[in-house]
């Protein structure tokens, strides 16, 4: 990922260098549902049986977005949650183990490039955007190993999202985005368990908009 | 707002910037040692620590055909099928175990550090031929164990010496270790069968206990086998931290340590229910695990005889064995050699001299042909192939 991050770094500096205009910058707060439909490659590890398995649970969330448009119609977003912690259960033939095998707080800023429809002014403008988020767990704890690690994960985020316009300056917004968030999970307890966990998250968001 | 404005787009770079660090976690046991010599060894000794399958002759006066005295000939002594022996070295290929093969394939001759049974022991018997003073650097005991020394048997009267004072013992015969010592670290059997032993226990009352529902029996088992796997996580790192401190440290060069192989493919193992088999292989794996992640970086060289010995078991043909599942020595005629003193058909008393009267093996069995003697422990012919295994991998070190 390192060619993209930096294509992508020099994107946003030439980007955001550029013209500077009133009312180009866009604060927006709303919840968050973080939506997971994970799938692991299994559990490996020593003295595992065969069907060892776990699976992500969903969580609710604050965010906040900044996003700062360069033109009436492309604009740069930053998102940043509250980190909501996010549990594993056991299940396949570990099932009995139970319902809290893992958690971990996610703490994933995103970057998304949008383009908004319509014109400025209009009430409804919907919009969709492509970029980058990165996912770094903090908090990771199991209770079957004292020593948890996960790896961070940089992947692509997609969204498709609408504005409603209240005022000139206050709105509304809904999105729904699609993240890829893989991560490498290594627990050391009497033996070392791995397996890497594909979050595949669906994101709703909505909220307010205030624009600046 | 201006602030905010600059600031973004130094929180997009640093945002960024971190997308490019961290990666995936390392994962312990995943590393290799390294620093061992590759050049060849100029060896005069080979000095062995370790369990029965080591084991050279320590408990041969158990097995006196003097009876009680614990005088020569002996009938039995090692966990194979033996010889009628003197104790002393000689050329009869019978009843050979791995650690004397290799000591012969090199030139070199390597006799018991510790001969005894019970409150009887002589240390380096072979002393007492002065040409031989050197010789005794052959420490592996029936039942020991890494650290413990209260090892399988030793109620029995078995001396089961740890391996940690096996090592003490050679440093304090002989100071320090050389760089023309072969030095072979081969031990956790015992830790494997007395861990395997108390999760029997446990999973046996858990399973008689019909007051718990199946998920809180799974649960306790699970916590049983936790426990096992964690005894043998500490054996795996007393053992390292041993071959640190008292092998490397003290001049030892030529190190290779063993891993465990996979005690599930022997008698013994197949004999467990299907249950009850994968928790004693992995007892084997987490000692090997912990065993590899201590020795990463260390100068040692690793055998790994899980990898070796399953594909042995798995391709008998290719080594020359014909029956892998059955013991040649025969429960039933040790019972009687012994005078019903040995019930469980152990190959230390297993004698496979031709026509001797106290010949144990099972009618039709070949000491060559046939892998196990008992239900764990090698013919003379499972000697050879761990033996001829063992120097194929020295060769490939490079150290012969």
């Amino acid at each position: 990922m390192k060619t993209n991050s930096s294509l992508a770094l020099a994107a946003a500096f030439a980007l955001g260098c550029g013209v500077a205009q009133a009312d180009d910058n866009v604060f927006k707060v709303g919840v968050t549902r973080y939506d997971t439909h994970s799938k692991t490659n299994g559990i490996s590890g020593i003295g595992v049986p065969p069907g060892a398995d776990a699976v992500t649970n969903d969580a609710t969330t604050v965010i906040f977005v900044y996003e700062r448009l360069f033109t009436p119609q492309v604009g740069l977003e930053f998102v940043l949650g509250i980190p909501p912690t996010i549990k594993a259960k056991a299940t396949g033939s570990v099932a009995f183990l139970g319902d809290n095998v893992l958690s971990a707080k996610n703490v994933a800023p995103t970057v998304l490039l949008n383009y908004h429809f319509f014109s400025p002014g209009d009430t409804w403008r919907p919009y969709i955007g492509a970029g980058i988020n990165y996912t770094h767990f903090s908090n990771v704890k199991s209770s079957l190993a004292p020593d948890v690690k996960m790896g961070n994960s940089t992947g692509l985020a997609v969204q498709a999202g609408i504005n409603y316009a209240i005022t000139k300056d206050i709105g509304l917004f809904a999105s729904i985005a699609k993240i890829n968030v893989k991560s490498k999970v290594v627990a050391t307890s009497a033996t070392v368990l791995t397996t890497t966990v594909d979050f595949r998250p669906i994101v709703y968001s909505a909220g307010l908009s205030y624009q600046f | 707002m201006r602030a905010f404005r600059s600031l973004s787009p130094w929180l997009v770079s640093a945002l960024l910037l971190a997308a490019c660090g961290g990666g995936d976690p390392s994962v312990p046991g995943s590393g290799s040692p390294s620093g061992a010599p590759t050049t060849k060894g100029t060896f005069t000794a080979v000095v062995s620590f370790g369990d029965s399958l080591s084991d050279i002759g320590t408990y041969a006066p158990a097995t006196s055909l003097a009876g009680a005295a614990g005088t020569p000939p002996f009938f039995g002594g090692k966990f194979t099928t033996n010889e009628t022996s003197n104790g002393l070295p000689d050329a009869n290929p019978l009843g050979k175990v791995w650690v004397e093969n290799l000591a012969t394939s090199l030139g070199i001759v390597v006799t018991p550090a510790q001969v005894g049974f019970g409150a009887s022991s002589v240390m380096c018997p072979a002393a007492a031929n002065p040409a031989f003073a050197t010789t005794c650097t052959a420490y592996g005991q029936g039942g020991s164990r890494v650290t413990d020394p209260n090892g399988i048997g030793h109620s029995g009267g078995a001396l089961t010496v740890p391996m940690v004072t096996q090592i003490a013992n050679h440093l304090t015969r002989f100071t320090s270790f050389k760089s023309s010592d072969l030095i072979l670290v081969y031990g956790g059997n015992n830790d494997v069968f007395a861990q395997f032993g108390a999760f029997a226990a446990t999973a046996a009352a858990i399973q008689g206990n019909p007051a718990l529902t199946a998920d809180q029996a799974n649960l306790q088992l699970f916590a049983a086998q936790q426990t096992a796997e964690a005894a043998m996580k500490v054996a795996a790192q007393e053992l390292v931290a041993d071959i640190k401190t008292q092998i490397l440290a003290k001049g030892g060069t030529y190190v290779a340590v063993m891993t465990l192989s996979d005690i599930g493919d022997t008698p013994f193992g197949n004999s467990l229910p299907p249950t009850a088999k994968p928790v004693l292989t992995a007892l084997s794996q987490v000692f090997n695990l912990w065993l590899r992640d201590g020795l990463t970086g260390q100068p040692v060289q690793i055998i790994d005889t899980f990898t070796l010995f399953k594909d042995g078991y798995a391709n008998p043909a290719k080594f020359g064995i014909v029956n892998n599942t059955v013991p040649a020595c025969d429960v039933a005629k040790i019972q009687a050699i012994t005078g019903g003193a040995v019930t469980d058909g152990s190959s230390l008393f297993c004698n496979a001299t031709p026509g001797a009267p106290y010949n144990g093996l099972r009618t039709g069995a070949d000491v060559n042909t046939w892998q196990f003697a008992d239900s764990v422990h090698p013919t003379t012919g499972g000697h050879k192939i761990i033996s001829d295994t063992f120097a194929a991998q020295l060769k490939s070190f490079g150290w012969n």
